[in-house]
């Protein structure tokens, strides 16, 4: 009776006060301001603090600025062409690739099966899962540094347990070994990824689960047809946001010595491209070079998002509700 | 429910989205920190000042903080605030002309960098007016904050030391020499290198194939800053007149850089392939874990504190070559210097005078933490420990082989000890002979001066 009356009266109200409607504002405008009153700071944030630092650093790159003298001359994309002329550059470029290709598998396949392992009834999995988390949630420079002291060739307790052992011990924190202990600074940090796919894993409905093994499915089956292809939006996002952050990784920094001023010794096989980026500025002092350089890796990594989300096309499957809505 | 494979979507746009912000994100930095010597200001006297206005201090928070500042404040009547020393910071400031009005900073490295990029102002004019620092009070190490656009150690004044060190002076730990039955360094005549690398081999203590303790350690502030002194006390020189090139292919030049990599091959001590894990000596030779380390006279500063360190620890001269030429450097001469673009010049001189020369110098002086920069100061170095008093005289007697080394105004020392530091493991390992090694450093090392050169046209 209720919406039948109402009904009524939305009929009725255009005949009832036209000139005054006329008058008012169009609803749409209305909720335009309201929409952009409530994104205001978002938009005002955006600006000054992305829009504009992006836009400065465009700027820098375009000159030969050292970050202290005014005398900075306009050198057009010399910057940009030398980028491909620097043996540094590109080898650091190659390394990141590489780093990015070992470690961003790995932190997903190794989150992905603590995250299968600790979604069974276990008894005490909640404290193993706060456990594994654990690392995840220690500061960057404090791991580090805690690697940093256990990998001391002469007084870190990795050696201490090769010593035990019997063995030699070794020199992990310069070349080539180094890079291993890069790798398992980050992989330390996969109970990051282990949480996402957890979340995953348990939005999956287990009647799905159910029907395949009423169905005769093994576990490996259901896993592999099922869980993985029903994760795979978790595991893309997982790559993206990994694969970002390998390229922007300057844990070898922080591995090495914890200062800006100190990208100059970290050693080659941790030479990757953010810590070139951060001798030039603070090392070498060339600001508009290493603006190039942010500029380029933003262009990278833009066209690697491009290129894994046109290659997970096909791969990846996502979660439709019966009325068509994703 | 149905699973499907869609093309673009909303998702894809916001996991390309966040690449987006992610690159964005690119410049997020962090900042290292140093060792910062003890500071132990005394309350304020209240002297007062003509100078008004507020006061910006850039430096470390151990050395000129909040309670620093609260002390100027009220010493000169002024408003003094701090900023954590930070390059990042720093260059931010000075773009948006907007700079601290006093900044710490090395003088001995740092002068012509900053002189060149006319960013230093030239405090002469302060200097004939102050009534604290007289000329003749000024300790010589002062010369190397002078730079006349040719050469360091003339010319005019961009700042002052708080305090210094000789920086390869050498301390060492008593009870390890005895230890190994190994005379201790004299406190007149200094070691030669040679004898020092040899001591070193007979100092350091290994537990199968990993080093206890350190026998030597000669890294001082930076690779170049020593190949830069060891090419002296050779007779050569490393850098050019016009300071514009470097060549590590003399015979002195190659002297030094051999009798490091002997040093680096020996495997005594701390090396880009064995790097110590405190990252300086100090801790190190707390633990009595460093037989020689050559540090300079502010290391002593610790072992006042410390009575297993001051117990053992002993002072003696910098080391030379067989060529008879005696040097000692400053590498460092830590201080303060005034920003060109500065908004109150006056305010900031009157809060320089009062921190270089004030009451905090003569506090700083019997502190220990280094040689006071003004010679009427130097009488209040502590003595009052044998080990302080040892210190003292062989820092006095030392003074007089002090001498300015010019440094180029083309690039920072990060730069050229970065380029030292990449090359350095190929050839400790004999990849490259040293030779090689110093034909590298001459092509990497003068492309950098050139082009740094070129952005100062």
């Amino acid at each position: 009776m209720t919406s039948a009356l109402t009904e009524v009266r939305r009929r009725e109200a255009p005949a009832e006060a036209p000139s005054a409607d006329r008058r008012k504002k169009p609803p749409s405008l209305r909720k335009a301001r309201t929409f952009y009153l409530f994104v205001a700071p978002w938009i005002i944030g955006f600006v000054a603090l992305t829009v504009f630092p992006l836009g400065y650093a465009f700027w820098l790159s375009l000159t030969d600025s050292d970050g202290l003298s005014p005398r900075t001359h306009f050198v057009g994309f010399d910057n940009y062409v030398e980028i491909f002329k620097d043996p540094l550059t590109l080898s650091s470029l190659g390394k990141t690739g590489l780093f990015a290709l070992v470690t961003v598998p790995l932190s997903i396949l190794a989150g992905l099966l603590l995250a299968v392992m600790l979604n069974q009834p276990i008894k005490g999995r909640g404290l193993l899962r706060g456990l594994i988390y654990l690392p995840a949630v220690v500061p960057p420079v404090g791991a580090a540094l805690t690697f940093r002291l256990i990998f001391d060739r002469d007084a870190g307790a990795a050696n201490g347990v090769l010593s035990g052992l019997g063995a030699n011990p070794i020199t992990w924190l310069v070349d080539p070994n180094v890079r291993y202990v890069l790798y398992a600074l980050v992989l330390w940090g996969c109970g990051g990824s282990m949480i996402i796919s957890l979340a995953g894993l348990q939005d999956i409905p287990r009647e799905l689960l159910e029907a395949a093994q009423v169905d005769g499915a093994s576990y490996w089956q259901s896993f592999t047809r099922i869980t993985v292809p029903l994760l795979s939006p978790v595991i893309l996002f997982q790559v993206i946001t990994g694969v970002i952050g390998s390229l922007q990784s300057f844990a070898p920094l922080l591995l090495s010595s914890g200062s800006l001023s100190g990208a100059g010794t970290v050693p080659q096989g941790n030479y990757l491209y953010m810590i070139h980026v951060f001798a030039q500025y603070f090392s070498a002092s060339r600001f508009g070079y290493a603006s190039a350089m942010l500029w380029m890796l933003f262009a990278v990594i833009l066209l690697v998002t491009l290129v894994i989300i046109k290659v997970s096309a096909r791969t990846v499957f996502y979660t439709v509700e019966p009325g068509g809505q994703k | 429910m149905t699973t499907t494979n869609p093309g673009f979507s909303r998702r894809r746009f916001l996991a390309l989205g966040g690449a987006v912000a992610g690159s964005a994100a690119s410049g997020a930095l962090a900042v290292g920190c140093s060792p910062a010597s003890s500071t132990n200001t005394p309350a304020a006297t209240g002297t007062g000042s003509s100078a008004k206005g507020v006061v910006t201090v850039m430096s470390q928070s151990g050395e000129f903080g909040p309670k620093e500042a609260k002390a100027a404040s009220q010493a000169l009547g002024l408003t003094v605030k701090t900023v954590e020393y930070d390059l990042t910071k720093l260059t931010a400031m000075l773009a948006s002309g907007n700079p601290p009005d006093v900044v710490r900073g090395m003088g001995a490295t740092e002068t012509p960098y900053l002189v060149a990029r006319q960013v230093a102002e030239n405090l002469d004019p302060y200097f004939a007016k102050s009534t604290l620092i007289k000329a003749d009070d000024i300790d010589p190490v002062n010369d190397v904050w002078r730079y006349d656009g040719e050469k360091q150690g003339s010319g005019p004044r961009y700042g002052f030391a708080k305090d210094y060190s000789q920086d390869c002076t050498i301390w060492y730990n008593g009870a390890l020499f005895d230890a190994a039955k190994v005379t201790r360094p004299s406190a007149t005549t200094p070691l030669l290198l040679d004898e020092l690398l040899d001591e070193g081999r007979r100092l350091v203590k290994r537990q199968g194939a990993k080093v206890s303790v350190y026998g030597l350690n000669p890294n001082g502030l930076g690779l170049f800053g020593q190949l830069t002194w060891m090419t002296d006390l050779a007779g050569g020189k490393l850098t050019a007149d016009d300071l514009a090139s470097v060549d590590f292919s003399t015979p002195e030049a190659q002297r030094a850089l051999t009798w490091y990599l002997e040093y680096a091959k020996a495997g005594i001590g701390p090396t880009v392939l064995n790097p110590d894990p405190n990252g300086w000596d100090g801790p190190t030779f707390q633990a009595g874990r460093m037989a020689t380390t050559l540090s300079g006279y502010w290391l002593g500063g610790l072992f006042a504190g410390d009575p297993k360190s001051a117990k053992v620890a002993g002072f003696a001269p910098a080391p030379q070559f067989d060529t008879g030429r005696r040097v000692s450097p400053c590498f460092g001469a830590t201080g303060l210097w005034m920003p060109k673009a500065g908004k109150n010049k006056d305010a900031a001189w009157a809060v320089m005078e009062w921190y270089l020369a004030g009451d905090p110098a003569k506090a700083r002086a019997s502190g220990g933490w280094g040689i006071p920069p003004l010679k009427s100061l130097q009488k209040l170095m502590p003595q009052k420990l044998p080990y302080q008093k040892q210190a003292y005289d062989v820092q006095m007697a030392e003074k007089e082989h002090f001498s300015v080394t010019s440094y180029t105004p083309y690039v920072r020392q990060d730069a050229i000890n970065a380029v030292i530091t990449r090359e350095l493991p190929k050839a400790i390992k004999g990849s490259t002979s040293v030779g090689q090694f110093a034909d590298t450093l001459n092509t990497q090392i003068n492309a950098q001066l050139a082009d740094g050169k070129k952005r100062l046209r």
